[in-house]
């Protein structure tokens, strides 16, 4: 891995909420605590802190895109919609490794039944929506309620992503709309744009954990 | 237009999702620390549902969906949760959540945490009891007598699969005495008729008897009567348990002279100080413990009216979706109307086209949640449901049955040598799923292939030069959108009932990501060079991504995709109708001769023999297909008897004292009748609709049945019968458009604020053009075409009033005529509250008319702004003022003014200052005659016009709200006040107006 990232104090505050999530995840124990990750991971990884990531927005609103560019720097010009993928990668800071646990999601309105699953599970949530699908960033709301009624939480790490902000000309949904509902939200907003060459994408899945 | 006149009915639908239980209490014996938890949904003590068992946790979740339609009147809806025991005989109740009918509402659409309350023997009651109490002062007495008279009970609750019932009264004195006495026991009835009498003698102050010794308080006043309902257990020595008690004060009453009543009760749990301590180190849980821990629900409840409803023009069906929350609500019997009228696919086409328009790349054709994708998945759901299951059942029940592992992720697995043996099982298994489906395209059913060629050819005329778009606009429908849910989630496609557990889920999620792949192949340019998402699929990818894969799904995509006049189509429809579908089956208990639709059991009566006694009935798995109705031993088995569908003379509800039987109905046919009974009441009203539609078309039904669930046919305007040939009949005989529009109807009531909204937006738009002053609060584009848009808007409106005035009505109606105490409604549970809340109906809707209120003062202020802009705009209004008009024309006014004046002369006893008003409503009147005249005032009467439509209905809600007898309850005067004063400023300042308009003309 040949790449470099800004390490800025959101990285520390990010080991801090594993940390905090694996504390509570050991005292747990038993049923609560025995998810997929901890069964199945190397043993080499167990003393590792896991971070699992979430990505969820409506179908066609470029969720793949950013994963796989974020981990594959590519930019997918297919359309293969998603049914479930998830992706794990290592990641070294302050000489200690941690594991980022990225789930990308099913957009389309049928695989809503396996949704409240995979909220369960995530830690922190990426709530995307296309600048140029108005419809797509009206359904961020159904997104954010529905994740915090399954956690039964007033308040999840979650970051508003703006996706496809390259194309200008097509744009429907301003930055100010954006940034409105962000904060109607309390969370924070990015504009990213997974075509190349990529923008924010690596801060995207950075910042997320740095939100409370 | 089609026009339908059927008797009011109100349907009742419920969708429960029961998503998760958290924080249960762990086991104290067995496996500790955990449970292998199941709920239950039950009407009253009926079960209807239950979920799969979620095994060692104390937070298990479910996400399991349930709907169905509510067949009859019911106090409580529960859900029960259950910890399944493999040692102990029966599985033990941890706690229950119930919910009254009346409150139900309220938790609409909404998720819930609820906790989880204790359940015992004694909570758990249902069913009603029919008493007479008279208490007859005497000469002689200083206390009256009083007379107990049990009549009758009615559904009662059935303990270990009996009901014995006997009654006792107990009358308890004010001294502490008590007296009891008890009826004779009936045997095996649930409804038992006693009609006893006890007569409770006074005390006698001059009693000799010994009874002065034992009761020196002689002078006890009768408090309370308490009627007990048990059931007499068999086993000698046992106790008789418990089914209800109706408890009555009286005290204070002996004054009056003569006073006997008669009046249906709700029978009430046990109170608590009044229960035997034995209960305590029963089996049932720990009762007063707190946290037993809690329950997410989402309950999605819609309560459908039924009037004369127009069929919705296609420029309809969109605002609907625009003004709808979530376009699921809208898709649904959106779909199931038009599939009814044969219009689906022209409108799909229509919505589909606009779509298409607006898109700008195609590689995300219809990949977002819009309501052609939602209508377009609900088309495919009713439709192709008995195709999905033909197709996958046999590839998928293998996966159920071997459960052979599949991971191939190197990250979780243990041992990494066990993945080249879970590749081939993986494969395997794709390999028969896609088989399955590539090779099901001749068995597609035509409404489907309709679609999908509508869209390719959409996709042809929108993207000439990109053949791709051709593919992935079908495989996105057929298979993103349809089998890949369904592999994932096979229960949610009833494609089987087994538990599913977590590998055989992980298997599930590999083969439909495959699938999904494997079906957005042919439209990808990359082919077998593109990028794979994730590594390790790349071998599986790999296999599949050949040259033979790629041929078949394109001919399979090319061959479901083809119009109906089409050679192949009409092969397709031959092979059709020699398979007969699936329509219900079931295990059932069967008294003689039965027939079975569903597939549990039903109950059978040999006819001709006296007695049903127990030996009669016997359990038989029953089928309906759309050819024949058999039944057999067990499933699989040779069928016993077979009924083709043309012998199905009727179908009937049998009542419940026919037989003392619940769930019993009978199949007639032209030389005997089966009857069989259903495992409750949702399937029996399942097997009765679907069989009553069957003898519809069969058309000799008999006329003579007086059915329970009281099916009015529905009188259709010749001509209107006729369903388009596309429909198969086995998709016809699930189909109740009737309802569907009263669901449209109700969706386009809840949602009357939005749709009012976008007609201001229309005005405002017709005014300035499209700019920015007109936005649509909540986002929204700019209407394209504002006067159809607005004839439109304007046309659901008063459709949608007018239909809901008489809704009230019939409710008022309803109100008035049900008698608090009768068999409809018991005493009990408090719903005189919401007896004469329905009179009213609803405070809520009085809420909604304040909303209506704040929405006419955004008018006024639009008003305003249009006036100053309509002298500039004369020319862009000439069109615009049409769809006036027309409204002017209708004479509703007059109506309006009607309703308005009835309610006037209401007020006039008690409020001089109405009269005022009514002056002012006159002269108003004359100025609307006058103003009537000119063309440029037009508008403006019509604004006028619609806010005293606005508030004429909220008055008119007000109105019943006074009319109500029962309304001291609710302070309504207080709500009068309001709103009377409410409506003097809202008419003092339409005065104003008026008279600046009048100032206004004579400028001009």
């Amino acid at each position: 891995m040949l790449r470099t990232v800004a390490w800025t104090d959101s990285w520390k505050n990010v080991k801090q909420e594993w940390q905090i999530m694996i504390g509570r995840r050991q005292s747990s124990g038993g049923g609560g605590g025995r998810t997929r990750g901890g069964m199945t991971r190397p043993p080499n990884n167990d003393n590792l802190v896991t971070f699992k990531l979430v990505v969820v927005g409506d179908g066609g609103v470029g969720k793949s895109a950013i994963t796989i560019q974020f981990f594959q720097r590519l930019f997918v010009t297919d359309y293969d919609p998603t049914i479930e993928d998830s992706y794990i990668q290592h990641t070294e800071i302050d000489k200690q490794w941690c594991i980022l646990d990225v789930l990308d999601t099913a957009g389309q309105e049928e695989f809503s039944a396996m949704r409240e699953q995979y909220m369960r599970k995530g830690d922190g949530f990426l709530l995307v929506y296309s600048v140029t699908d108005k419809q797509s960033y009206e359904n961020v709301m159904f997104f954010y309620t529905q994740i915090l009624r399954v956690k039964d939480k007033d308040a999840c790490p979650m970051l508003l992503v703006a996706n496809k902000v390259d194309l200008v000309h097509l744009r429907k949904v301003t930055e100010e709309q954006g940034r409105e509902l962000a904060h109607q939200l309390g969370i924070p907003y990015i504009e990213t744009s997974a075509k190349d060459p990529p923008l924010n994408v690596d801060a995207a899945f950075h910042e997320v954990g740095e939100t409370k | 237009m089609l026009h339908f006149y059927e008797n009011t009915r109100l349907y009742l639908t419920r969708k429960w999702k029961i998503s998760e239980v958290k924080n249960l209490q762990s086991r104290s014996h067995g496996s500790p620390g955990a449970r292998d938890v199941y709920c239950v949904l039950s009407l009253d003590q009926e079960e209807i549902f239950r979920t799969t068992t979620m095994e060692r946790t104390l937070n298990p979740f479910f996400g399991e969906e349930f709907q169905f339609e509510v067949p009859r009147k019911f106090r409580y809806l529960g859900i029960y949760v259950y910890d399944r025991d493999r040692h102990l005989k029966q599985d033990k109740i941890l706690g229950k959540v119930a919910i009254k009918r009346e409150d139900l509402a309220a938790y609409h659409n909404k998720e819930h945490w609820f906790p989880l309350r204790p359940v015992d023997a004694d909570s758990e009651v249902q069913g009603k009891a029919h008493l007479e109490l008279a208490l007859q002062s005497q000469i002689g007495y200083s206390q009256p007598k009083l007379t107990v008279r049990i009549i009758e009970c009615s559904e009662l609750t059935v303990k270990n699969s009996g009901c014995d019932p006997f009654a006792t009264v107990t009358v308890n004195y004010s001294n502490g005495k008590q007296v009891l006495k008890r009826t004779k026991i009936k045997k095996k009835t649930i409804s038992p008729y006693f009609n006893e009498t006890f007569v409770f003698e006074p005390e006698i102050i001059e009693s000799k008897e010994k009874d002065i010794s034992h009761y020196p308080l002689e002078r006890g006043e009768i408090g309370e009567v308490v009627v007990g309902l048990w059931h007499a257990s068999s086993g000698m020595g046992e106790q008789p348990a418990f089914l209800g008690e109706v408890r009555v004060t009286l005290k204070g009453l002996q004054k009056q002279p003569t006073n006997t009543t008669t009046a249906w009760y709700f029978l009430q749990p046990r109170q608590i100080k009044h229960r035997p301590n034995k209960i305590s180190n029963s089996s049932t849980s720990p009762g007063t413990l707190p946290g037993l821990g809690s329950l997410r629900l989402k309950i999605h409840y819609t309560a459908d009216h039924s009037v004369n409803i127009q069929p919705i023009t296609s420029s309809a069906v969109y605002i609907l979706g625009e003004i709808v929350a979530s376009k699921m609500e809208a898709a649904q019997p959106l779909v199931r109307v038009l599939v009814h009228y044969g219009q689906l696919v022209s409108v799909m086409r229509a919505l589909a086209s606009h779509e298409i328009s607006k898109l700008t790349d195609p590689t995300t054709i219809f990949r977002g949640n819009t309501l052609v994708s939602k209508m377009m998945d609900e088309g495919m759901r009713l439709a192709g449901l008995h195709y999905l299951h033909s197709t996958l059942r046999p590839a998928m029940e293998q996966v159920f049955l071997e459960k052979k592992p599949c991971e191939i992720d190197p990250t979780r697995v243990k041992d990494a040598n066990t993945i080249q043996t879970n590749l081939t099982n993986l494969k395997e298994y794709v390999q028969r799923v896609f088989t399955a489906i590539t090779t099901s395209g001749i068995r597609c059913p035509p409404l489907m292939c309709e679609m999908f060629w509508c869209l390719r050819e959409l996709a042809a005329t929108h993207f000439p030069k990109n053949k791709e778009v051709r593919y992935s606009v079908i495989s996105g429908f057929i298979f993103l959108r349809f089998f890949a849910p369904a592999i994932l989630g096979p229960r949610l496609f009833d494609v089987t009932t087994e538990q599913i557990d977590f590998q055989t889920n992980r298997t599930l999620t590999l083969i439909s990501k495959t699938i999904q792949s494997l079906g957005n192949l042919v439209s990808c340019r990359g082919g077998a060079g593109s990028v794979c998402k994730e590594e390790y699929m790349e071998c599986v990818y790999r296999e599949f991504y050949t040259e033979k894969h790629i041929q078949a799904v394109k001919q399979f995509l090319e061959l479901i995709s083809t119009s109906s006049n089409s050679g192949i189509a009409k092969q397709r429809t031959s092979t059709q109708q020699e398979q007969p579908i699936v329509l219900k089956e079931g295990i059932y208990f069967l008294f003689m001769h039965t027939a079975d639709c569903k597939k549990r059991i039903m109950i059978k009566r040999a006819q001709g023999r006296k007695r049903f006694g127990r030996k009669n009935f016997k359990q038989r798995y029953f089928r309906l297909t759309t050819q024949d109705l058999t039944y057999s031993k067990t499933k699989g088995k040779e069928p016993l008897c077979k009924i083709p569908l043309e012998e199905i003379l009727a179908v009937e509800k049998l009542q419940e004292d026919s037989f003392k039987m619940k769930n019993m109905f009978q199949i007639i046919q032209s030389q005997r009748a089966l009857y069989i009974q259903a495992g409750n009441c949702v399937e029996e009203k399942e097997w009765i609709d679907i069989l009553t539609k069957i003898c519809h078309t069969n058309m000799h039904m008999l006329m003579a049945i007086g059915f329970g669930i009281c099916k009015a046919v529905a009188e259709i305007a010749p001509g209107c019968s006729e369903v388009s040939p596309g429909v198969e009949a086995g998709l016809r005989m699930v189909l109740d458009p009737d309802r569907d529009l009263q669901r449209i109807h109700s969706l386009i009531f809840t949602n009357m604020p939005r749709l009012e909204t976008l007609m201001n937006a229309c005005e405002c738009q017709a005014v300035y053009g499209a700019n920015d002053m007109c936005i649509i609060p909540g986002g929204g584009s700019l209407i394209e075409d504002v006067p159809s848009c607005f004839k439109t808007l304007t046309a659901l409106r008063e459709a949608a009033y007018a239909l809901q005035h008489e809704h009230r009505a019939y409710f008022r109606r309803l109100a008035r005529d049900t008698k608090y105490g009768s068999k409809q409604a018991p005493i009990g549970d408090d719903n005189y509250l919401h007896l004469a809340a329905r009179a009213g109906f609803e405070s809520q809707l009085i809420k909604r008319a304040y909303e209506i209120d704040s929405l006419n003062q955004h008018y006024a202020e639009t008003d305003r702004c249009y006036d100053s802009g309509f002298s500039r705009r004369i020319e862009d209004q000439r069109s615009y003022d049409e769809t006036f008009r027309k409204r002017l024309d209708s004479g509703s006014i007059h109506r309006r003014y009607e309703n308005e004046n009835n309610l006037l002369r209401r007020y006039e006893n008690n409020i001089d200052t109405i009269k005022s008003i009514q002056n002012d409503l006159s002269t108003f009147d004359h100025s609307l005659n006058n103003t009537f005249k000119t063309d440029n005032s037009e508008k403006n009467v019509n604004l006028e016009n619609n806010r005293i439509l606005d508030s004429s209905s909220f008055l008119t809600t007000d109105g019943i709200t006074i009319s109500n007898t029962l309304s001291r309850k609710f302070n309504s005067y207080d709500h009068t006040k309001i709103l009377k004063e409410c409506t003097v400023t809202k008419f003092k300042s339409d005065k104003t107006d008026i008279s600046c308009n009048a100032l206004n003309d004579h400028t001009h």
